[in-house]
């Protein structure tokens, strides 16, 4: 495989890397809901989710272990936890219903911005990609959508919960628009249509009418912006060390 | 229409919707089974997750259960008097034939050449 003209390979690995382990991060976050989600219904839906999100990193990590010769299960599975570039919202573990819906709106809305942004991008393989990634983000947003309504608009319990998570996640919500270090380059080239920061702004314009609706406080600016895909803490390192464990009982073993 | 959560109050009841399915154009929708959910929103959802996630589906049709108008009425269903007179083979004829040819003896026609 090719990089684009005048993308470097290092630009469009890092943004591989970053998009990758984001929908790897919540996919594996969110099967941990398998067996025990509030009824059997949602249990299966959002088992289903997780598994569409793992596809998806499976999808990203094997362009990135084409694009760099290398092996998509390597990169998903070996690497130490602090060589991960997932953005610090989804360091916040698993948490209860309110919390993974809170996480899970926040994430979507702005992963749907950044397909968005990709989708009309130069580099062709990408912008395939994220096109069909898109189409199934949208019912994700959808079910997000749903349930943070109904928790929302719950006067009782229901309500505090959300507003409880929300206010643990607000400080990190907007890190999934981390500006990556070559992002210049990825600009430049074209491959992302849209810089970080207008990423950003696309996302509040987008959820704001509904966090008005629903009487919920929109998340303030990143807190050290700059490190929102670094610095991951105990929360990660657990939940790295349960999807190593199978890899790291055999390595090298062939699966 | 499902009544809608009143905020405060108790959790939503779970209600039972039927899920009708096509499998692919051209076919007629055959149920595929039930889900319970608290609304018709989240009831479409589940019904996508459990028949359709997989790409068995074209449409689907989620139907509160209440509302389906319920006959298995024995009396209405399966009377007890002989209706093989509605059916499309109608009466078996064969018997009654034999005895009026008997009664005219004549023989039975044979097969018409074309």
């Amino acid at each position: 495989m090719t990089a684009t003209a005048s993308a470097p390979t290092t630009a469009l690995a890092g943004l591989l890397l970053a998009v990758a382990d984001d929908e790897f991060v919540i996919g594996f976050s969110d099967s941990e809901w398998t067996g025990i989600a509030p009824l059997l219904e949602e249990d299966v839906a959002m088992s289903s989710l997780a598994q569409d999100e793992l596809g998806h990193a499976a999808a990203l990590y094997g362009l990135l272990a084409e694009l760099t010769g290398t092996d998509a299960d390597a990169i998903a599975y070996d690497r130490e936890p602090g060589a991960y570039r997932h953005c610090r919202l989804l360091d916040h573990g698993r948490g209860d219903w309110a919390m993974t819906i809170a996480r899970r709106y926040l994430y979507d809305t702005a992963d749907g911005v950044r397909l968005e942004a990709m989708v009309g991008g130069s580099w062709a393989p990408l912008a395939d990609l994220a096109g069909k990634l898109a189409r199934e983000e949208r019912y994700h947003r959808m079910h997000a959508g749903a349930w943070l309504d109904r928790l929302a608009r719950d006067g009782g319990e229901g309500r505090e919960r959300v507003l409880a998570a929300l206010a643990e996640l607000a400080p990190d919500a907007a890190t999934v628009f981390t500006p990556l270090p070559d992002e210049p380059a990825l600009l430049e080239a074209g491959v992302l249509t849209a810089s970080s920061a207008e990423m950003e702004r696309r996302w509040r314009a987008g959820i704001s009418p509904t966090f008005e609706r629903l009487g919920l406080p929109m998340p303030p600016p990143a807190r050290d912006p700059g490190r929102g895909r670094l610095d991951h803490g105990e929360a990660f390192r657990w939940l790295w060390s349960e999807f190593t464990m199978v890899r790291r009982s055999d390595p090298g073993a062939t699966w | 229409m499902t009544a809608k959560h009143v905020p405060g109050t108790a959790a939503p009841e779970l209600v039972a919707w039927e899920v009708f399915r096509r499998e692919k154009d051209g076919d007629p929708m055959r149920h595929g089974g039930s889900v319970m959910a608290p609304d018709a929103e989240l009831a479409v959802h589940y019904a996508r997750e459990l028949y359709g996630r997989r790409q068995e589906s074209v449409r689907l049709w989620v139907v509160r259960r209440a509302d389906i108008v319920d006959l298995d009425d024995p009396d209405l269903l399966q009377p007890p008097l002989d209706r093989l007179y509605k059916k499309p083979g109608g009466y078996v004829m064969r018997d009654k034939l034999a005895a009026a040819r008997a009664q005219a003896g004549q023989a039975k026609p044979k097969a018409r050449s074309k």
